[in-house]
């Protein structure tokens, strides 16, 4: 009866300034794949199909090592931070003194600091230290920054299993390790492939830590696409980022999905983006 | 009979302490390592940061540590001041812009999406954890002169063309096509979680939609739309990327000057004081803010 009235008077301005709303986030990305594939130079007519521009770029040596550096960079930060960001789920989650909520908090700044401070802070460090910028010292930073990202994820899955299910396994005769290694990761599966999959699309993708930690050569992708663009648009910029743009896609939805394939009915990472089952 | 019961509760409680004691001793070692990380890698390049803002740079053009204060003298300037509150002026712009445009997008997918609301939130939360620097690139490529939108305005002869960018409308607009997903999604959280009898109730008491709106919607998801401010203002604030491709020198934003400090300017020293003072800046604001909205939190 009530969902019935609700639904009869839809808000039509509210409608009307969301359908605007995904034109607006969709168009300007879906002129960039148009016109990658655009058979001419310009950038507003279209001359007809062409992969002319993807052709230019697997002839682009330079590009290339900065995709192989790139996925380099995503898979050594991910699975880091995987471990570390699981071992401080597991271990806040059950160290309730204040010396865990100081450590709880202090790991999730790099969430809410500015990602300039965190870049700029980090080059210092590394010069300070006397490390020579290089792939190491993204992966590095980038380590850092992650951490967070599977604590949050891995702290919402450890909530929703509670310790019982360990508690169980120490009353069968499990030793407080093999309890982890056999009971708790495994039921921790999903919300890890989710937050490795979510955390390798936004370290692929990260260009402002990158750009500050990162040595000349090889650049990561995001750098040395951000330097060709700065000095102008061009149709194989149109290219490379509508590939960066898919595959990014591509893992963001498989990180939406992949929980739920494990855990039919059960949260999935998006309600944890949503914040949808907490509180 | 009575006494193996009191014995059977006894035991496992018996049993607990020392199992608990070994637990806390192992949670404790699986927390040592992530924590040195952290500390080591993050806690100490803040330092560092905090250290050198005091330091100067040496003849031969290195940055050294120092005890003088001459950078933050020289950040109070009006030239940098009048970019720091620029920079303000458009986060604040950003994060209003982004409010009245996650709200009602908010709404509709949460108390009307039906069965596609997950569809419709994954297909705003795709594009915006894609590549932040493609989707500046593509308003680039939109907006510029010889752009989709300009040469369309042309053949249309409304208009000889009009210059998008290097202007502040570009900017923020960028900013908002970063960050708007921020407020989206936790606004679209207290939505799903609001009792629509609530509603219900507010149209039988107040008569009509706009006032039920005001006074039962939009306090009930408040901590929401709190939430949002802060995650589309923080990133806003230090953003520099939107204002390098889509600006121009006199849209520049802090972030811009903390790179040029560092990337170009080659004035480390320079560029720590000015992230720390941006910093204590945000810190500050955040305290106010928090403050504020905690009270009308509780007054609710």
């Amino acid at each position: 009866m009530a969902r019935a009235r609700r639904l009869e008077r839809k808000p039509v301005l509210a409608v009307i300034v969301t359908a605007v709303f995904f034109a607006w986030l969709y168009l300007p990305i879906l002129a960039v794949a148009l016109f990658s594939l655009n058979d001419k130079k310009s950038l507003s007519s279209f001359g007809g199909f062409s992969l002319r521009w993807y052709d230019d770029l697997v002839h682009n040596t330079a590009l290339l090592d900065s995709l192989v550096a790139s996925l380099k960079i995503a898979t050594v930060a991910t699975l880091g931070s995987l471990v570390l960001g699981t071992m401080l789920a597991l271990g806040l989650e059950r160290v309730t003194s204040r010396r865990g909520r100081v450590i709880g908090a202090v790991t999730l700044l790099p969430l809410v600091t500015p990602e300039i401070v965190t870049g700029v802070a980090a080059l210092l460090l590394f010069t300070g230290i006397g490390l020579k910028l290089s792939m190491t010292t993204v992966i590095l930073a980038e380590i850092t920054f992650s951490i967070a990202y599977v604590t949050v994820i891995v702290r919402g899955r450890l909530a929703g299993i509670a310790g019982e299910v360990e508690e169980a396994a120490r009353d069968l005769g499990c030793t407080p390790s093999q309890a982890v290694r056999l009971v708790t990761l495994p039921t921790l599966v999903p919300a890890l492939v989710g937050a490795g999959l979510l955390v390798f699309a936004l370290v692929f993708d990260d260009f402002v830590l990158a750009f500050f930690t990162t040595g000349v050569d090889p650049q990561p992708l995001p750098v040395r696409v951000y330097s060709s663009i700065r000095f102008g648009v061009s149709p194989a910029i149109n290219a490379i980022g509508t590939l960066m743009l898919l595959a990014s896609a591509l893992l963001i939805v498989a990180a939406l999905w992949v929980p739920r394939l494990f855990n039919r009915g059960g949260a999935s990472s998006l309600d944890l983006i949503t914040g949808g089952d907490q509180r | 009979m009575a006494v193996q019961e009191v014995s059977q509760e006894v035991t496992p409680e018996r049993g607990r302490r020392p199992r608990s004691a070994q637990r806390t001793s192992l949670w404790g070692w699986l927390l040592a390592l992530p924590t040195a990380w952290m500390v080591a890698f993050f806690v100490s390049s803040m330092a560092i940061i905090v250290l050198l803002s005091f330091g100067r740079t040496t003849n031969d053009g290195y940055p050294a540590f120092a005890t003088s204060t001459a950078n933050y003298r020289a950040i109070w300037n009006e030239v940098y001041l009048e970019l720091f509150l620029r920079s303000l002026t458009y986060a604040v712009a950003t994060v209003v812009i982004s409010a009245l445009i996650a709200y009602p997008v908010a709404y509709t997918i949460a108390l009307h999406g039906g069965r596609y609301k997950n569809a419709l939130i994954a297909a705003i939360v795709v594009p915006f954890f894609a590549s932040y620097l493609v989707r500046m690139y593509a308003w680039k490529a939109l907006l510029s002169d010889d752009g989709l939108v300009n040469s369309g305005l042309r053949r249309s002869g409304l208009t000889d063309g009009i210059t998008f960018l290097n202007t502040p409308y570009a900017v923020i607009g960028g900013l908002v096509y970063g960050f708007v997903v921020f407020m989206i999604l936790p606004v679209y959280a207290s939505l799903e979680r609001l009792d629509t009898s609530l509603i219900e109730a507010g149209k039988d008491l107040y008569h009509g939609p706009v006032r039920t709106f005001f006074s039962v919607t939009l306090p009930a998801t408040r901590a929401g739309l709190y939430g949002g401010v802060l995650l589309v203002f923080l990133p806003a604030l230090g953003d520099f990327v939107s204002a390098q491709l889509l600006g121009g020198a006199n849209t520049f934003m802090m972030g811009n000057l903390v790179q040029q400090q560092f990337a170009e300017g080659q004035n480390w020293p320079l560029g720590s004081a000015l992230t720390v003072g941006m910093m204590a800046a945000l810190t500050a604001l955040m305290v106010v803010y928090l403050r504020a909205t905690s009270t009308r939190r509780r007054e609710a």
